[in-house]
């Protein structure tokens, strides 16, 4: 790619020299033509050596002449033209520069230079007009996916307390109940995805700025609690490698939030008589669970790519969001036929 | 008993309004914050169920303004927003408990019950069902006087069931009182079948009645 200043230099400087190398024969017939006439109106008359030398001798000095002043002339213009671009051009470069830098995400404005060229002035002042519509748009996105989520939960509250009354009504039939069960079970689902698309809008707009100091061990310790009935029942066998003592510092809703998404996950996609491996230690932690094939790994971690087994799709979109915001890392791997999660603190 | 509904969702007034007045409950309404102020000044009421989103205020202020004038009511903030700063706020100015929406109608009614019973009774909390008798704060049972040993888990469920009488409490509401958040997650309610059975094992054996109905398909209803 040529850089603007280069391309329009390059041009100038061919233009140049075919003009100065046209110029020789110019310069040779007029000289010649004048020294002709010269001779003549004197009655001299040359030898035919002496002509040549003489013919020759022009040639020399018009070329000598030409390529001096050429290269002169070339110079002072590649120089001139260097100088005077590059104060000229300066207030681009400068914009250039700030719209590499920015970031859509920081919610930041750029302050473009003032800058005396009309052009220029106008090309700022119409990037400025983008960027405060573009940060604009982005953030009524954000608050809609947030305002939306919030103003579904009424009418799903609505809905679930009136399943509830008519689970009430005397006389029901078993098909009837088994209606109520399936709306009701499809109510508290949408209402499920409602709330994790709630989370991903918060996380994204920065909700959960708190920092704490947190006792990882201790949190993932109390979450295997909460689901040790539900691993028993489904006779999971349990294999915990949690260092005591390991802290970090984060938000404490996120972090119990990324936890419980992974645990849950792999409790959930186990078998009846699966294993569950949990490791944790200062770099990070393992999650593993049983697994019959390994997950297409492209489409993991988006959001809806996969709604398996009556899931949001979003549980692992929100846990790579938080790894995100945690600044760390989180790699899937599927090993001795075990799905592998694991997340690095770095 | 008197309980106040501070919420502008007519339907979900409603609802709630059907839900708890067949029991000992007499329900009045207030669809807007100023309504609310008033009746919530004006009365006394065992419990105010508190929406925080009103169309002309913030549901935190009534909350602030009963404590302030030094108000026994309890008080249970439903909110469509489930978020752990308002939750936080809400009981640090006074709320007694914070139900997120959606939630089951026998969910709320068990929060109520348990928000009165433990206002009003204090350490004599201790609810008479027929033979059987719960000491709620220091949660034993008996049954014709002999103690019964639960555990955790049938406790709740047992507690649940006797302040949601009569009614048809269905398996994932009760899913979801044991498990709260997690009830989203798991794929099966089957480990409520386990409890129940125990719950009502360990009940009959000390010759108490079988109060407790399967309705099939359906879920399971206590019946007096």
């Amino acid at each position: 790619m040529n850089r603007l200043l280069n391309r329009s230099l390059k041009k100038l400087l061919v233009y140049a020299a075919i003009v100065l190398c046209c110029s020789i024969p110019v310069y040779y017939f007029i000289f010649s033509t004048l020294l002709q006439y010269e001779l003549n109106e004197h009655n001299i008359i040359l030898t035919e050596k002496a002509g040549r030398e003489d013919s020759y001798l022009i040639i020399a000095m018009v070329t000598i002449l030409t390529v001096l002043f050429s290269s002169l002339l070339l110079v002072g213009l590649v120089l001139l033209n260097r100088r005077l671009s590059r104060k000229l051009w300066r207030p681009f470069y400068d914009s250039l520069a700030k719209i590499k830098g920015f970031d859509l995400n920081r919610h930041q404005t750029v302050d473009f230079e003032p800058t005396d060229i009309a052009e220029f002035a106008e090309l700022n002042a119409n990037l400025d007009k983008l960027i405060t519509s573009s940060i604009s748009a982005y953030s009524q996105q954000k608050k809609f996916t947030e305002n939306a989520s919030h103003e579904l939960q009424t009418p799903l509250a609505i809905m679930q307390s009136k399943l509830d009354l008519f689970l009430q009504e005397k006389n029901l039939s078993p098909h009837q109940y088994q209606l109520i069960r399936e709306l009701s079970a499809a109510v508290a689902r949408t209402s499920r995805v409602n709330k994790n698309l709630l989370m991903l809008a918060k996380i994204d707009n920065k909700q959960f700025e708190q920092q704490e100091m947190i006792d990882l061990s201790m949190l993932l310790k109390d979450i295997i609690d909460l689901l040790r009935e539900h691993i028993n029942d489904k006779s999971i066998i349990l294999e915990t490698n949690i260092t005591d003592g390991i802290s970090i510092t984060g938000n404490k809703v996120l972090v119990e939030v990324l936890l419980q998404n992974l645990l849950f996950n792999a409790y959930r996609h186990n078998w009846n008589g699966g294993e569950l491996l949990i490791h944790l230690d200062a770099t990070g932690i393992i999650i593993a669970n049983s697994g019959k094939e390994e997950l297409d790994t492209t489409q993991l971690f988006k959001r809806f790519a996969s709604t398996s087994g009556g899931g949001t799709g979003l549980g692992l979109a929100i846990v790579q969001e938080i790894c995100t915001s945690l600044g760390w890392s989180v790699r899937y791997a599927f090993e001795n036929r075990k799905h592998y999660f694991y997340v690095h603190f770095t | 008993m008197k309980i106040l509904i501070i919420e502008d969702e007519r339907e979900l007034v409603n609802s709630i309004t059907e839900y708890l007045s067949g029991e000992q409950y007499l329900c009045e309404l207030a669809a807007s914050y100023n309504e609310g102020m008033d009746k919530m000044s004006q009365y006394s009421y065992d419990c105010i169920v508190l929406d925080l989103m009103l169309p002309d205020g913030n549901g935190l202020k009534i909350l602030e303004e009963l404590k302030r004038r030094g108000k026994e009511d309890g008080v249970i903030i439903v909110s469509a927003k489930d978020s752990l700063e308002d939750r936080l706020k809400g009981l640090t100015i006074g709320a007694d408990d914070y139900l997120s929406k959606p939630f089951h109608l026998s969910e709320l009614a068990a929060r109520i019950y348990a928000v009165i019973r433990r206002r009003q009774l204090g350490s004599q909390n201790i609810i008479h069902q027929g033979e059987i008798t719960i000491d709620v704060p220091s949660r034993t049972v008996a049954v014709n006087g002999h103690e019964v040993v639960l555990t955790r888990r049938e406790f709740d469920l047992l507690v649940y069931f006797i302040s949601n009488k009569n009614k048809v409490v269905s398996k994932n509401a009760i899913a979801e009182h044991l498990s709260g958040d997690f009830a989203d997650m798991l794929d099966s309610y089957d480990f409520i079948y386990g409890h129940i059975k125990n719950l009502k094992k360990k009940l009959s054996e000390f010759g108490a009645d079988n109060y407790l109905k399967t309705i099939y398909g359906a879920g399971y209803k206590w019946e007096v």
